[in-house]
C-alpha cells in the first residue's frame, strides 16, 4: 500500500482518505435514515425493512473499515450498533423504539468520533463515552430477544434456499407470517441490461410486497444471457403476479402461503410516540414551504474525483503556454517579409486555438463547480430534527440552490451554516407564545438564500425571530472585557462583535458535531475560504447573516521539497518522477548543468541557485524533480523530498507585484507560509538558455 | 499475468483487498466489482483466476454469487474466496457449503489474505 | 492558527481600527486622529488606526527569492497570504532584529489586499485632534505628514503608502 509521508509524519494512503470519506458518507446516510425510521415509528407505520436493512448493512461496513484502521473504539461500536439492527431486523426486538434511540445515540456518537480524528484531546473525550455506550447497549442486548420463529414450509427450489442469508430467511418468514404469497420467478435477461431489468421488477413487486432473494442460476445459451430465479413475497397470487410484471404466467410459480393469515404483531410504537406540535408535517413527503427537492431528484449528477479535475485543470494551462509560444512564433513570422504570409495564416490558426482553449478552460471550471443544493438539502434534515426536539414550529425556505460555488468551498461551507441554522433555530425564533403575543405568524421562517453578484457568490441565513439586540452584545463584550469602554462604537460595529472569540456562550452549546463552533469559528471558517461574513440584525424583526464568497479555489495535489531549512510545493501534475543523483551524476555544459538522463541530455537548475538561498548542507544524495510542461523538461535540483499534500494555492498579497518563479503560496497546516513553485516560468527559462547556449 | 476478481461493494474495504493482493509475487491484474450485478457482469469478458467476494451486498449477494459461479461449468474450477464478518457464522458455512474454496473474516489479516490466494491459484493451476 | 492579537488596553485592535474608520466616516468639525504608535530604532511613529486591520506577534516569515531587500518575505494569516516589509529597511535604517516585542503590522492595501509591516514595538493608541499637530521639518516632508504631540515628545505620522513605495525602491 502506497504511502506517502509529510514532514509532520501522517501517513496518507489512498485508502485512509477514502476511509474518512466514506465513513462520514455512512453516518450522513444512517442519520438520514434514522429519522425516516423514526417518523415511520412516530406515524405507527410498518418500519420499512429496507430501511432498516441498510442500516445494519452500514453498521456492518463501519465495523469492518474501522477495524482495519486501527479504530479499536470504532470499531466496537459499530460492532454494537451491527448487533442492535441484526436483532431488529431480524425482527427480534420488543421494543423497536428503544432500540432506536440507542442507534441514533450510537451514530452521533461515531460521528463525533471521526470529527475528532487526529485531535487527541477530543478522541480522548470520546473514548469515555464510546466505552459508556458500549456498555448499555451490552445490557440491553442481553434482555430477551423475540424468539427467531419455525422455519416456514414451502416449497421453494433448495437451491434458493441454500443461497439465502439469515438476514433473507428472516424477510422470508416475516412475509410469510403476513400472509403472503410466496413465489419463485424465472426470468431471463440479457447481460447488458439485466441490472436495469431486474430493478424495474423489484420496484413492481414491492408495490404489493417485497423481492426477498434475487439468484443468478446459468447463464443462458451463447453467454449473453442471464437466468435468474426470484425469490418474492406479494398479497397478489401468482396469475395476477405475473400479469402485473408483464411476465408470462408460466415464469411465476407460487410455492405456498401460510394457512392461517396471522396478522403482524401490532408494532408498540405508536403508543409512545412523543408530543408533537401542531405545525408538524406529516411524517413522509415534504412540508409545504420547503422548497427543496429530494436527493433522488440528482440522478443526474457524476461522482468525479477532484484531483482529476485538477490534471485536467493543469492541462488546460499547459495547453495554454504553448498556445502563447504559437502566438509568439505567428508574430516573429509575421514580422520578417519573406514569411509574413505564413505567418499571418499562423496567427488565424493561433486566435481560433486561443478561443477554443478559454471556453475548455471555462468549461473544466464549470466542472468543479457543484450546486448548494446539496448543502442545502442537509440544512433541511438538521431543521426538521430540531423541529422534532424542541417545541419550535419553523420552515425552512430556501432560494438559490441552483447558485454553484467550487466543490470545496461548499463541502467547507457545511459546518458554519449548520451552526448558523441551529443558532437561528435555538436562539433566535421565539416559542409560539411570544411570536403570537408580537403579532408574528406562529411559525418561525428561516430562509437561506444564494444567488451569484459578479466573482462572489453571496449566501444568506435571515430568520424572522426576535433579533439581536447591538446594545447587549456590547455590554456582554464590555462585561468579558474584549472590548475597550472608552471606545466609541457604531450600532453596527457593536453587532459585529458577535464575531469576537471568547463572546458566545449559549451560542457555543455543543449539540453540534462534537466541534466547539462559535461565530467566531464561522468566520475564521468563512475567512480562511476567502470570503467575509456580515451580519445584520432589527430586534422584534429578525436577523440576517450575510456570507460572501469567491466563487473558486484552486487546490492541487503538491509535493513538497526542501533546500536547507525552507520548504517550497511543486505543482505534482507538473513532475515526471524524482531520483537521487550525486555531484558526479551532473555535466557541466555551456548553458547550465546537465543529467544523462536514460540517454537525454535534461537540463538541471538548481533551486538553492534559481533562488539565491543560503545553502546549508546539501545532502550527498540530492534529490532531482523531473518537471515537465508539454515537451519541455527540466530537473530541478533539491535537497530532499518532503512529501506529497494537497494544498491549496492562495494569491500572495502585497505591493510587490510580479514574483517570478512563483505561483503563489500555501499553508501546509502548521502556520508557515509556503512557496509555490511557477513551474512554467522555470521551465520556460532552461528551455530558452539551451536555445541559447 | 494472472487476473483476480474483487468483489465488494463498500469502495474502502474494496481498496484495502485490491491493496493487500497488489502485493502478491508474482504481479497479478485486479478487476474490482462493486456489487454482485457488476461481478455478473465481468465474469464473461475475462478469465480469471481468483474471486475474492464479500458476502453482505445488496442485489445479488455472495452466497448467490458463489451458488452461480460453481454451477456453472464455465466458472466452477475457479477458486472463491469470501470475505465475511465476525458472527456471521451461518452465512459462512453456508458460503463454504456452496463450494468456497476459503474465507478470510473482517477485519482481515494481509498476509493470509495473500497466502490463501497464492496457495488457491497455485493448486488450480496445477490441476488444469 | 491565528496568533492572538492583543493591545495593552485589552480591546482587540479589529475593534480599534474599525472604530477609527467609523469616525473617520462621521467626519466632525474637528477631526479627531486615531493613530497606532509604534518604534523603530528606538524612534516612535504612527499610522492612523483606520489603515490597520490588525497586528500579529512575529511569526516566521517565509522568504521570497528576488524581491527588493525591503521585502521580508510572506506569511500566513488564517489562510489568506501576505507579503511584509521590513520598515526599518524601507526608511532606510538597518534591518530589524527579531525580539520579543517585534510586532506585524497588517495594513490594508490598494483594492483590498493586505500588506504586513514589520516593526520593533508596537506602543498604544494616541488619540489627538488634528490641529494639536504639527507640520514636519523640512527634508522629511515625503514620508511624514505630521508630528503629534504625546507628553513631551512627537511622534511622527506616516504616510505609508508613501513609505512602501519608496523602501521597495531601494536597491542598498
Amino acid at each position: 500500500m502506497a504511502a506517502r509521508r509529510t514532514r509532520k509524519g501522517r501517513t496518507r494512503s489512498r485508502a485512509e482518505r477514502e476511509f474518512v470519506s466514506e465513513a462520514e458518507e455512512i453516518v450522513e446516510r444512517m442519520r438520514d435514515d434514522l429519522l425516516s425510521l423514526s417518523e415511520q415509528q412516530a406515524a405507527g407505520a410498518d418500519p420499512d425493512p429496507d430501511l432498516v436493512n441498510q442500516l445494519f448493512r452500514a453498521a456492518h461496513s463501519l465495523k469492518g473499515l474501522s477495524g482495519m484502521f486501527g479504530l479499536d473504539g470504532m470499531s466496537e461500536l459499530a460492532h454494537r450498533l451491527e448487533d442492535v439492527l441484526d436483532r431488529l431486523r431480524l425482527g427480534r426486538v420488543a421494543d423497536p423504539t428503544g432500540a432506536s434511540a440507542l442507534v441514533e445515540e450510537a451514530v452521533a456518537l461515531v460521528a463525533s468520533s471521526l470529527a475528532g480524528l487526529g485531535d487527541d484531546a477530543s478522541t480522548a473525550a470520546t473514548v469515555g463515552a464510546i466505552s459508556d455506550l458500549t456498555g448499555r447497549i451490552d445490557a440491553w442486548l442481553v434482555l430477551p430477544t423475540e424468539a427467531a420463529g419455525d422455519a416456514p414450509d414451502l416449497a421453494i427450489d433448495p437451491t434458493l434456499l441454500r443461497a439465502l442469508t439469515e438476514y433473507e430467511e428472516h424477510r422470508l418468514r416475516h412475509n410469510v407470517a403476513r400472509g403472503r404469497y410466496v413465489h419463485q420467478i424465472e426470468t431471463c435477461h440479457d447481460l447488458q441490461s439485466f441490472d436495469a431489468a431486474l430493478s424495474e421488477l423489484g420496484e413492481a413487486i414491492k408495490v404489493d410486497g417485497e423481492l426477498i432473494s434475487t439468484l443468478p442460476s446459468a447463464a443462458g445459451g451463447d453467454g449473453s444471457e442471464i437466468r435468474f430465479l426470484l425469490l418474492a413475497a406479494s398479497d397478489l397470487d401468482a396469475p395476477d403476479l405475473a400479469a402485473h410484471l408483464g411476465l408470462p404466467e408460466s415464469a411465476v410459480r407460487c410455492t405456498g402461503r401460510s394457512g392461517d393469515a396471522a396478522g403482524e404483531p401490532a408494532p408498540a410504537a405508536g403508543a409512545a410516540a412523543p408530543a408533537v406540535p401542531a405545525a408538524e408535517p406529516a411524517a413522509a413527503g415534504r412540508a409545504p414551504g420547503d422548497e427543496v427537492e429530494t436527493l433522488k431528484s440528482i440522478g443526474e449528477t457524476v461522482r468525479v474525483d477532484i484531483r482529476k479535475l485538477d490534471e485536467l485543470m493543469n492541462l488546460v494551462g499547459e495547453l495554454m503556454i504553448q498556445r502563447r509560444t504559437l502566438g509568439a512564433l505567428a508574430q516573429r513570422l509575421l514580422a520578417d517579409d519573406q514569411t509574413t504570409r505564413v505567418g499571418a495564416e499562423l496567427d488565424k490558426v493561433h486566435k481560433g486555438l486561443e478561443r477554443k482553449l478559454q471556453e475548455l478552460q471555462a468549461g473544466v471550471l464549470e466542472v468543479r463547480m457543484v450546486p448548494l443544493r446539496q448543502i442545502f438539502e442537509k440544512l433541511s434534515r438538521v431543521v426538521r430534527r430540531l423541529r422534532r426536539d424542541l417545541d419550535r414550529a419553523v420552515k425552512l425556505e430556501i432560494r438559490g440552490a441552483d447558485t454553484e460555488l467550487d466543490k470545496l468551498i461548499v463541502e467547507e461551507l457545511v459546518d458554519p451554516l449548520v451552526h448558523v441554522v441551529r443558532n437561528a433555530f435555538d436562539h433566535a425564533i421565539e416559542p409560539p407564545a411570544e411570536r403570537e403575543a408580537a403579532g408574528k405568524p406562529v411559525e418561525g421562517t428561516i430562509r437561506i438564500e444564494a444567488y451569484q453578484r459578479g466573482n462572489d457568490v453571496i449566501v444568506a441565513v435571515s430568520d424572522d425571530g426576535r433579533g439581536i439586540d447591538s446594545e447587549r452584545v456590547h455590554r456582554k463584550a464590555l462585561e468579558r472585557e474584549l472590548v475597550d469602554p472608552e471606545q466609541n462604537l457604531s450600532p453596527k460595529e457593536k453587532l459585529d462583535l458577535v464575531f469576537t472569540p471568547g463572546l458566545s456562550t449559549r451560542d457555543e452549546v455543543t449539540e453540534t458535531s462534537g466541534r466547539g463552533v462559535g461565530m467566531d469559528v464561522v468566520r475564521a471558517n468563512v475567512t480562511a475560504l476567502g470570503g467575509l461574513v456580515g451580519i445584520e440584525s432589527t430586534p422584534g424583526q429578525g436577523t440576517c447573516l450575510t456570507m460572501t464568497l469567491p466563487i473558486t479555489l484552486a487546490i492541487v495535489q503538491a509535493l513538497v521539497v526542501s533546500v536547507g531549512a525552507q520548504r517550497f510545493a511543486v505543482p505534482l501534475s507538473a513532475v515526471h518522477e524524482t531520483l537521487f543523483v550525486a555531484e558526479e551524476d551532473l555535466q557541466r555544459s555551456r548553458g547550465g548543468e546537465l543529467l544523462n538522463l536514460r540517454g537525454q541530455a535534461l537540463p538541471v537548475r538548481r533551486l538553492a541557485r534559481e533562488f539565491a538561498l543560503p545553502q546549508t548542507d546539501p545532502p550527498d544524495k540530492m534529490s532531482l524533480v523531473v518537471l515537465g510542461l508539454g515537451e519541455l523538461r527540466v530537473g530541478l535540483l533539491v535537497d530532499r523530498l518532503e512529501g506529497q499534500q494537497d494544498a491549496v494555492i492562495k494569491p500572495i498579497q502585497g505591493p510587490v507585484a510580479d514574483l517570478r518563479g512563483i505561483a503563489g503560496a500555501t499553508e501546509l497546516g502548521d502556520g508557515e507560509a509556503v512557496l509555490v513553485l511557477d513551474v512554467a516560468a522555470l521551465v520556460e527559462d532552461a528551455g530558452r538558455l539551451r536555445e541559447a547556449a | 499475468m494472472p487476473s483476480i476478481l474483487v468483489v465488494e461493494d463498500s469502495a474502502t474495504m474494496r481498496s484495502l483487498l485490491a491493496s493487500a493482493l497488489e502485493e502478491l509475487e508474482p504481479a497479478v491484474k485486479i478487476t474490482e466489482a462493486s456489487s454482485g450485478f457488476e461481478a455478473l457482469r465481468l465474469l464473461p469478458r475475462s478469465s480469471f483466476d481468483l474471486i475474492v467476494t464479500d458476502i453482505n451486498m445488496p442485489d445479488v449477494n455472495g452466497l448467490e454469487l458463489v451458488s452461480f459461479v460453481k454451477n456453472d461449468p464455465a466458472y466452477r474450477s475457479i477458486p472463491l474466496i469470501i470475505v465475511s464478518t465476525e458472527g456471521s457464522e451461518r452465512d459462512r458455512e453456508k458460503g463454504l457449503g456452496l463450494g468456497a474454496d476459503a474465507y478470510v473474516v473482517k477485519p482481515f489479516e494481509p498476509d493470509r489474505l495473500r497466502e490463501l490466494a497464492s496457495d488457491l491459484m497455485a493448486r488450480s493451476r496445477g490441476q488444469e | 492558527m491565528s496568533a492572538p492579537t492583543e493591545t495593552p488596553t485589552g480591546a482587540s485592535w479589529e475593534e480599534l481600527a474599525r472604530s477609527g474608520a467609523a469616525q473617520e466616516a462621521e467626519a466632525p468639525a474637528a477631526r479627531r486622529l486615531e493613530l497606532v504608535t509604534f518604534e523603530l530604532d528606538g524612534d516612535p511613529f504612527a499610522a492612523p488606526v483606520a489603515q490597520v486591520r490588525e497586528i500579529v506577534r512575529l511569526r516566521p516569515i517565509t522568504p521570497v527569492p528576488r524581491v527588493p531587500d525591503a521585502v521580508r518575505g510572506v506569511i500566513s494569516l488564517r489562510g489568506e497570504i501576505a507579503q511584509v516589509l521590513d520598515l526599518r529597511r524601507c526608511l532606510g535604517l538597518k534591518p530589524a532584529v527579531a525580539s520579543r516585542s517585534s510586532r506585524i503590522i497588517v495594513i490594508h492595501g490598494e483594492e483590498g489586499g493586505v500588506c504586513g509591516l514589520l516593526v520593533d514595538a508596537v506602543r498604544d493608541v494616541l488619540r489627538i485632534d488634528e490641529d494639536e499637530t504639527l507640520a514636519p521639518p523640512p527634508g522629511e516632508g515625503d514620508l511624514v505628514v505630521a508630528l503629534c504631540p504625546r507628553g513631551d515628545s512627537f511622534v511622527s505620522l506616516l504616510d505609508l503608502e508613501r513609505v512602501i513605495e519608496l523602501g521597495l525602491a531601494r536597491t542598498s
